[in-house]
Protein backbone atom coordinates (compact mmCIF):
# COMPACT_ATOMS: atom_id res chain seq x y z
CA UNK A 1 0.00 0.00 0.00
CA UNK A 2 1.41 3.44 -0.90
CA UNK A 3 0.07 5.31 1.84
CA UNK A 4 2.11 3.67 4.78
CA UNK A 5 4.98 4.51 2.25
CA UNK A 6 4.00 8.32 1.81
CA UNK A 7 4.76 10.46 5.15
CA UNK A 8 2.08 12.87 6.38
CA UNK A 9 3.94 16.00 4.93
CA UNK A 10 4.05 14.71 1.33
CA UNK A 11 0.27 13.89 1.38
CA UNK A 12 -0.71 17.17 2.97
CA UNK A 13 1.75 18.61 0.05
CA UNK A 14 0.14 17.27 -2.58
CA UNK A 15 -3.86 17.49 -1.15
CA UNK A 16 -2.88 21.29 -0.76
CA UNK A 17 -1.59 22.18 -3.96
CA UNK A 18 -4.48 20.40 -5.77
CA UNK A 19 -7.00 22.50 -3.73
CA UNK A 20 -4.73 25.69 -4.68
CA UNK A 21 -5.16 24.26 -8.70
CA UNK A 22 -9.02 23.87 -7.79
CA UNK A 23 -8.99 27.48 -6.63
CA UNK A 24 -7.09 29.11 -9.43
CA UNK A 25 -9.40 27.48 -12.26
CA UNK A 26 -12.37 28.62 -9.85
CA UNK A 27 -13.69 26.31 -7.55
CA UNK A 28 -16.29 26.83 -5.34
CA UNK A 29 -14.87 26.37 -1.67
CA UNK A 30 -16.72 24.23 -0.09
CA UNK A 31 -15.48 21.43 -3.25
CA UNK A 32 -12.20 22.56 -2.44
CA UNK A 33 -12.41 21.62 1.58
CA UNK A 34 -14.19 18.54 0.62
CA UNK A 35 -11.14 17.48 -1.77
CA UNK A 36 -8.58 18.21 0.49
CA UNK A 37 -10.59 16.22 3.09
CA UNK A 38 -10.88 13.34 1.01
CA UNK A 39 -7.64 13.25 -0.42
CA UNK A 40 -5.88 12.90 3.18
CA UNK A 41 -8.14 10.33 4.64
CA UNK A 42 -7.42 8.60 1.22
CA UNK A 43 -3.83 8.26 2.67
CA UNK A 44 -4.99 6.89 6.35
CA UNK A 45 -5.04 11.02 7.83
CA UNK A 46 -7.08 10.31 11.13
CA UNK A 47 -8.75 13.84 11.40
CA UNK A 48 -8.35 16.50 8.22
CA UNK A 49 -8.89 20.34 9.52
CA UNK A 50 -9.21 22.61 6.61
CA UNK A 51 -10.57 25.91 6.25
CA UNK A 52 -10.41 28.17 2.85
CA UNK A 53 -11.26 31.38 1.25
CA UNK A 54 -10.89 32.65 -2.05
CA UNK A 55 -7.27 33.81 -1.61
CA UNK A 56 -5.79 31.44 1.16
CA UNK A 57 -5.84 27.47 2.28
CA UNK A 58 -4.96 26.50 5.92
CA UNK A 59 -5.22 22.24 7.01
CA UNK A 60 -3.90 20.42 9.22
CA UNK A 61 -3.73 16.61 9.29
CA UNK A 62 -3.24 14.26 12.00
CA UNK A 63 -2.57 10.34 11.39
CA UNK A 64 -2.83 7.51 13.62
CA UNK A 65 1.10 6.97 14.21
CA UNK A 66 0.85 10.81 15.86
CA UNK A 67 2.49 12.58 13.33
CA UNK A 68 0.92 15.63 12.18
CA UNK A 69 1.37 18.47 9.40
CA UNK A 70 0.30 22.09 9.43
CA UNK A 71 0.65 23.99 5.82
CA UNK A 72 -0.75 26.96 3.98
CA UNK A 73 -1.33 27.62 0.48
CA UNK A 74 -1.88 31.38 -0.49
CA UNK A 75 -3.49 32.48 -3.65
CA UNK A 76 -2.74 35.05 -5.34
CA UNK A 77 -5.18 35.21 -8.55
CA UNK A 78 -7.55 33.38 -9.97
CA UNK A 79 -9.53 33.11 -13.35
CA UNK A 80 -11.99 30.27 -15.28
CA UNK A 81 -11.21 27.46 -16.78
CA UNK A 82 -13.71 24.83 -16.30
CA UNK A 83 -11.90 22.09 -18.40
CA UNK A 84 -8.51 22.28 -16.25
CA UNK A 85 -10.91 21.77 -12.95
CA UNK A 86 -12.73 18.66 -14.45
CA UNK A 87 -9.43 17.12 -15.19
CA UNK A 88 -8.36 17.93 -11.17
CA UNK A 89 -11.63 16.89 -10.18
CA UNK A 90 -11.05 13.68 -12.44
CA UNK A 91 -7.19 12.95 -10.80
CA UNK A 92 -8.91 13.65 -6.90
CA UNK A 93 -11.84 11.14 -7.48
CA UNK A 94 -8.92 8.67 -9.12
CA UNK A 95 -6.55 9.27 -5.86
CA UNK A 96 -9.65 8.38 -3.27
CA UNK A 97 -10.36 5.34 -5.05
CA UNK A 98 -6.68 4.00 -5.67
CA UNK A 99 -4.42 5.71 -3.73
CA UNK A 100 -1.43 6.09 -6.07
CA UNK A 101 2.13 6.77 -5.06
CA UNK A 102 2.25 10.55 -4.11
CA UNK A 103 4.90 10.28 -6.66
CA UNK A 104 2.71 9.82 -9.22
CA UNK A 105 -0.04 11.98 -8.31
CA UNK A 106 2.58 14.80 -8.24
CA UNK A 107 3.42 14.04 -11.90
CA UNK A 108 -0.52 13.84 -12.83
CA UNK A 109 -0.57 17.48 -11.48
CA UNK A 110 2.81 19.05 -13.10
CA UNK A 111 0.67 18.13 -16.43
CA UNK A 112 -2.43 19.75 -15.49
CA UNK A 113 -0.54 22.47 -14.22
CA UNK A 114 2.12 22.40 -17.14
CA UNK A 115 -0.65 22.67 -19.71
CA UNK A 116 -0.70 26.87 -20.00
CA UNK A 117 -0.95 27.19 -23.97
CA UNK A 118 -1.71 30.91 -23.63
CA UNK A 119 -3.32 31.22 -26.87
CA UNK A 120 -6.44 29.17 -27.46
CA UNK A 121 -8.00 29.94 -30.49
CA UNK A 122 -11.56 28.74 -29.48
CA UNK A 123 -11.20 31.38 -26.44
CA UNK A 124 -10.92 33.84 -28.74
CA UNK A 125 -13.45 32.67 -30.99
CA UNK A 126 -15.43 32.57 -27.23
CA UNK A 127 -15.21 36.59 -26.93
CA UNK A 128 -15.65 37.74 -30.54
CA UNK A 129 -19.20 35.54 -30.39
CA UNK A 130 -19.70 37.01 -27.02
CA UNK A 131 -18.83 40.45 -28.17
CA UNK A 132 -20.82 39.96 -31.37
CA UNK A 133 -23.81 38.61 -29.27
CA UNK A 134 -24.18 40.93 -26.81
CA UNK A 135 -24.18 43.78 -28.99
CA UNK A 136 -27.19 42.51 -31.04
CA UNK A 137 -29.02 41.37 -28.03
CA UNK A 138 -29.19 44.97 -26.57
CA UNK A 139 -30.28 46.89 -29.49
CA UNK A 140 -27.36 47.54 -31.37
CA UNK A 141 -27.02 47.42 -34.96
CA UNK A 142 -24.86 44.63 -37.11
CA UNK A 143 -22.61 47.13 -37.86
CA UNK A 144 -22.40 47.74 -33.69
CA UNK A 145 -22.00 43.63 -33.26
CA UNK A 146 -19.53 43.47 -35.68
CA UNK A 147 -17.32 46.62 -34.27
CA UNK A 148 -17.92 45.20 -30.88
CA UNK A 149 -16.60 41.67 -31.64
CA UNK A 150 -13.55 42.85 -33.42
CA UNK A 151 -12.69 44.60 -29.86
CA UNK A 152 -13.48 41.94 -27.94
CA UNK A 153 -10.67 40.55 -29.73
CA UNK A 154 -8.57 43.28 -28.60
CA UNK A 155 -9.72 42.54 -24.90
CA UNK A 156 -8.29 38.73 -25.55
CA UNK A 157 -5.51 39.55 -26.72
CA UNK A 158 -4.91 41.96 -23.32
CA UNK A 159 -5.88 38.97 -20.90
CA UNK A 160 -3.69 36.31 -22.69
CA UNK A 161 -0.59 38.25 -22.65
CA UNK A 162 -0.65 40.89 -20.09
CA UNK A 163 -0.43 38.57 -16.95
CA UNK A 164 1.57 41.12 -14.65
CA UNK A 165 2.16 39.67 -11.45
CA UNK A 166 1.83 42.96 -9.62
CA UNK A 167 -0.63 44.52 -11.88
CA UNK A 168 -4.15 43.57 -9.59
CA UNK A 169 -7.40 42.37 -11.54
CA UNK A 170 -8.83 45.89 -10.27
CA UNK A 171 -6.43 48.10 -12.00
CA UNK A 172 -6.67 46.08 -15.25
CA UNK A 173 -10.29 45.87 -15.55
CA UNK A 174 -10.27 49.46 -15.64
CA UNK A 175 -7.36 50.34 -17.64
CA UNK A 176 -8.58 47.66 -20.25
CA UNK A 177 -12.43 49.10 -20.10
CA UNK A 178 -11.17 52.70 -20.45
CA UNK A 179 -8.90 51.44 -23.93
CA UNK A 180 -12.34 49.26 -25.24
CA UNK A 181 -14.14 52.58 -24.76
CA UNK A 182 -11.28 54.83 -26.66
CA UNK A 183 -11.77 51.87 -29.27
CA UNK A 184 -15.48 52.06 -29.52
CA UNK A 185 -15.70 56.12 -29.71
CA UNK A 186 -13.14 56.09 -32.59
CA UNK A 187 -15.06 53.15 -34.22
CA UNK A 188 -18.45 55.33 -33.94
CA UNK A 189 -16.00 58.64 -35.10
CA UNK A 190 -14.76 56.66 -37.91
CA UNK A 191 -18.35 55.51 -39.09
CA UNK A 192 -17.49 52.00 -38.69
CA UNK A 193 -20.38 51.70 -35.75
CA UNK A 194 -23.60 53.30 -35.57
CA UNK A 195 -23.80 53.53 -32.03
CA UNK A 196 -20.79 53.29 -29.58
CA UNK A 197 -22.71 52.69 -26.84
CA UNK A 198 -24.03 49.46 -27.88
CA UNK A 199 -20.52 48.47 -28.90
CA UNK A 200 -19.62 49.38 -25.30
CA UNK A 201 -22.32 47.19 -23.69
CA UNK A 202 -21.59 44.26 -25.82
CA UNK A 203 -18.13 43.76 -24.69
CA UNK A 204 -19.06 44.94 -20.68
CA UNK A 205 -20.67 41.28 -20.93
CA UNK A 206 -17.07 39.97 -21.53
CA UNK A 207 -15.98 42.16 -18.55
CA UNK A 208 -18.55 41.63 -16.02
CA UNK A 209 -17.79 39.17 -13.16
CA UNK A 210 -21.13 37.23 -13.35
CA UNK A 211 -19.89 33.89 -12.09
CA UNK A 212 -18.29 35.46 -9.45
CA UNK A 213 -21.84 36.89 -8.40
CA UNK A 214 -23.37 33.17 -8.82
CA UNK A 215 -20.87 31.51 -6.99
CA UNK A 216 -20.93 34.07 -4.26
CA UNK A 217 -24.51 33.37 -3.64
CA UNK A 218 -23.66 29.75 -3.67
CA UNK A 219 -21.09 29.80 -0.96
CA UNK A 220 -22.99 31.82 1.16
CA UNK A 221 -25.72 29.34 1.02
CA UNK A 222 -23.21 27.22 1.68
CA UNK A 223 -22.35 28.91 4.66
CA UNK A 224 -18.83 30.02 3.70
CA UNK A 225 -19.66 33.20 4.47
CA UNK A 226 -16.59 34.51 4.48
CA UNK A 227 -15.62 33.50 0.85
CA UNK A 228 -18.92 34.50 -0.20
CA UNK A 229 -18.72 37.91 0.99
CA UNK A 230 -15.41 38.20 -0.18
CA UNK A 231 -16.49 37.27 -3.44
CA UNK A 232 -19.64 39.53 -3.73
CA UNK A 233 -17.51 42.42 -2.20
CA UNK A 234 -14.93 41.70 -5.54
CA UNK A 235 -18.00 41.52 -7.74
CA UNK A 236 -19.01 45.14 -7.12
CA UNK A 237 -15.62 46.63 -6.96
CA UNK A 238 -14.96 45.31 -10.39
CA UNK A 239 -18.44 46.93 -11.43
CA UNK A 240 -17.20 50.17 -10.18
CA UNK A 241 -13.83 49.68 -11.88
CA UNK A 242 -15.78 48.84 -15.19
CA UNK A 243 -18.07 51.37 -14.59
CA UNK A 244 -14.92 54.34 -13.94
CA UNK A 245 -13.10 52.51 -16.79
CA UNK A 246 -15.75 53.50 -19.24
CA UNK A 247 -16.65 56.89 -17.95
CA UNK A 248 -12.61 58.05 -19.12
CA UNK A 249 -13.90 58.20 -23.09
CA UNK A 250 -17.21 59.19 -22.56
CA UNK A 251 -16.51 62.43 -20.40
CA UNK A 252 -13.74 63.38 -23.10
CA UNK A 253 -16.08 62.75 -26.25
CA UNK A 254 -19.14 63.29 -25.52
CA UNK B 1 -41.48 44.22 -28.43
CA UNK B 2 -42.03 42.86 -31.79
CA UNK B 3 -41.85 39.68 -32.87
CA UNK B 4 -38.64 39.79 -34.85
CA UNK B 5 -37.14 41.87 -31.75
CA UNK B 6 -38.12 38.34 -29.89
CA UNK B 7 -36.70 36.17 -32.25
CA UNK B 8 -33.38 38.75 -32.31
CA UNK B 9 -32.97 38.54 -28.07
CA UNK B 10 -33.26 34.30 -28.51
CA UNK B 11 -31.32 34.05 -31.15
CA UNK B 12 -28.34 36.17 -29.67
CA UNK B 13 -28.97 35.26 -26.02
CA UNK B 14 -28.41 31.62 -26.76
CA UNK B 15 -25.34 32.55 -29.19
CA UNK B 16 -24.05 34.49 -26.28
CA UNK B 17 -24.28 31.25 -24.08
CA UNK B 18 -22.34 29.23 -26.81
CA UNK B 19 -19.64 32.48 -26.49
CA UNK B 20 -19.26 31.79 -22.65
CA UNK B 21 -19.27 27.97 -22.82
CA UNK B 22 -15.99 28.31 -25.18
CA UNK B 23 -14.43 31.11 -23.02
CA UNK B 24 -15.15 28.94 -19.43
CA UNK B 25 -13.40 26.24 -21.39
CA UNK B 26 -16.57 23.91 -20.65
CA UNK B 27 -15.77 20.58 -21.93
CA UNK B 28 -16.86 19.63 -25.32
CA UNK B 29 -19.34 16.97 -25.00
CA UNK B 30 -21.05 19.45 -21.88
CA UNK B 31 -21.51 22.25 -24.61
CA UNK B 32 -24.74 21.04 -25.92
CA UNK B 33 -26.48 20.26 -22.78
CA UNK B 34 -25.39 24.58 -21.56
CA UNK B 35 -26.55 25.79 -25.00
CA UNK B 36 -29.67 24.04 -24.61
CA UNK B 37 -29.98 25.55 -20.99
CA UNK B 38 -29.20 28.67 -21.86
CA UNK B 39 -31.53 28.68 -24.85
CA UNK B 40 -34.64 27.79 -23.13
CA UNK B 41 -33.90 30.95 -20.29
CA UNK B 42 -33.45 33.28 -22.78
CA UNK B 43 -36.85 32.36 -24.13
CA UNK B 44 -38.61 32.28 -20.75
CA UNK B 45 -36.71 35.81 -20.19
CA UNK B 46 -37.92 37.15 -23.61
CA UNK B 47 -41.58 36.21 -22.35
CA UNK B 48 -41.39 37.69 -18.74
CA UNK B 49 -40.16 40.81 -19.99
CA UNK B 50 -43.32 40.76 -22.21
CA UNK B 51 -46.01 39.83 -19.68
CA UNK B 52 -44.09 41.18 -16.56
CA UNK B 53 -43.09 44.89 -15.38
CA UNK B 54 -41.25 44.29 -12.67
CA UNK B 55 -37.05 43.70 -13.18
CA UNK B 56 -36.79 41.34 -10.48
CA UNK B 57 -39.53 39.26 -11.25
CA UNK B 58 -38.49 39.17 -15.12
CA UNK B 59 -34.84 38.06 -14.00
CA UNK B 60 -36.23 35.69 -10.75
CA UNK B 61 -38.33 33.23 -12.93
CA UNK B 62 -35.64 32.56 -15.51
CA UNK B 63 -33.13 32.34 -12.61
CA UNK B 64 -35.14 29.87 -11.03
CA UNK B 65 -35.67 27.51 -14.41
CA UNK B 66 -32.00 28.06 -15.15
CA UNK B 67 -31.22 26.95 -11.67
CA UNK B 68 -33.08 23.77 -11.46
CA UNK B 69 -32.45 22.85 -15.47
CA UNK B 70 -29.05 23.37 -14.32
CA UNK B 71 -29.06 20.43 -11.33
CA UNK B 72 -31.11 18.75 -13.82
CA UNK B 73 -28.25 18.34 -16.22
CA UNK B 74 -25.24 18.19 -13.78
CA UNK B 75 -27.33 14.68 -13.00
CA UNK B 76 -27.55 13.55 -16.33
CA UNK B 77 -23.84 14.44 -17.29
CA UNK B 78 -21.96 13.93 -14.25
CA UNK B 79 -20.56 17.33 -14.17
CA UNK B 80 -20.66 19.86 -11.46
CA UNK B 81 -23.87 22.89 -11.68
CA UNK B 82 -21.99 26.01 -11.84
CA UNK B 83 -21.25 26.35 -14.85
CA UNK B 84 -24.12 25.35 -16.38
CA UNK B 85 -26.14 28.07 -14.38
CA UNK B 86 -22.91 30.74 -15.55
CA UNK B 87 -23.23 30.00 -18.89
CA UNK B 88 -27.26 29.76 -18.93
CA UNK B 89 -27.49 33.13 -17.24
CA UNK B 90 -24.77 35.04 -18.60
CA UNK B 91 -27.54 37.15 -20.96
CA UNK B 92 -29.71 38.61 -17.95
CA UNK B 93 -26.82 39.28 -16.42
CA UNK B 94 -27.33 43.55 -16.39
CA UNK B 95 -24.40 44.71 -18.43
CA UNK B 96 -26.63 46.96 -20.46
CA UNK B 97 -28.23 48.22 -16.88
CA UNK B 98 -25.05 48.86 -15.46
CA UNK B 99 -23.88 51.26 -18.30
CA UNK B 100 -26.74 53.00 -18.63
CA UNK B 101 -26.49 53.87 -14.97
CA UNK B 102 -22.65 54.74 -15.38
CA UNK B 103 -23.63 56.68 -18.45
CA UNK B 104 -26.50 58.86 -16.80
CA UNK B 105 -23.95 59.21 -13.71
CA UNK B 106 -21.51 61.01 -16.21
CA UNK B 107 -24.06 63.26 -17.86
CA UNK B 108 -25.79 64.19 -14.81
CA UNK B 109 -29.11 63.25 -15.42
CA UNK B 110 -29.81 61.37 -11.52
CA UNK B 111 -33.16 60.84 -12.19
CA UNK B 112 -32.29 58.17 -14.99
CA UNK B 113 -29.27 57.95 -13.04
CA UNK B 114 -31.44 56.45 -10.23
CA UNK B 115 -33.70 54.79 -12.17
CA UNK B 116 -31.21 52.86 -13.99
CA UNK B 117 -29.49 52.00 -10.98
CA UNK B 118 -32.36 50.26 -9.29
CA UNK B 119 -32.88 48.47 -12.06
CA UNK B 120 -29.61 47.34 -11.93
CA UNK B 121 -29.93 45.96 -8.86
CA UNK B 122 -33.23 44.66 -8.81
CA UNK B 123 -31.88 42.34 -11.87
CA UNK B 124 -28.74 41.33 -9.72
CA UNK B 125 -31.56 40.82 -7.11
CA UNK B 126 -33.62 38.86 -8.73
CA UNK B 127 -30.46 36.40 -10.22
CA UNK B 128 -29.09 36.32 -6.49
CA UNK B 129 -32.58 35.15 -5.33
CA UNK B 130 -33.39 32.57 -8.02
CA UNK B 131 -30.45 30.55 -7.57
CA UNK B 132 -30.35 30.78 -4.32
CA UNK B 133 -33.93 29.13 -3.99
CA UNK B 134 -33.41 26.00 -6.29
CA UNK B 135 -29.67 25.64 -4.53
CA UNK B 136 -31.50 25.45 -1.15
CA UNK B 137 -33.90 23.28 -2.05
CA UNK B 138 -31.26 21.22 -3.60
CA UNK B 139 -29.23 20.82 -1.19
CA UNK B 140 -32.51 19.87 1.23
CA UNK B 141 -32.84 17.10 -1.59
CA UNK B 142 -29.21 15.94 -1.58
CA UNK B 143 -29.02 15.55 2.10
CA UNK B 144 -31.43 13.33 2.10
CA UNK B 145 -30.61 10.51 -0.52
CA UNK B 146 -26.85 10.90 -0.24
CA UNK B 147 -25.76 10.47 3.36
CA UNK B 148 -22.44 12.96 3.76
CA UNK B 149 -19.27 11.46 4.34
CA UNK B 150 -16.67 11.90 6.60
Amino acid sequence: MAENKANTHQILTVAMDIGKSMIRCGAEINRVEETVTRICSAYGAESTEVFSIVSMIVATVSRADGSTDTQTRRIYSYSTDFEKLDKLNALSRQICRETPAISDVQRALDEIEGDTRHLLWYVGVGYALAGFAFALFFGGTWKDAVVSAAIALVLWLLTSFVKVQGLSKLFFTALSSAALGFLAVYAEKLGLADNASMVMIGDIMLLIPGLLLINSVREMLCGDLMSGLLRLLECIILALAIACGFAVPILLFK
Amino acid sequence: MTIARMITLILTGTLGTLAFTLLFRMRKRLILWAVLCGFLTTALYVLCAQFMDHAFFQNLIPALFATAFAEVLARITKAPTTPYIACAIIPLVPGGALYYTMYHFILGEMDLFHEKLIETLRVSAGLAVGIICVSAVMQIINRKHTPKHS
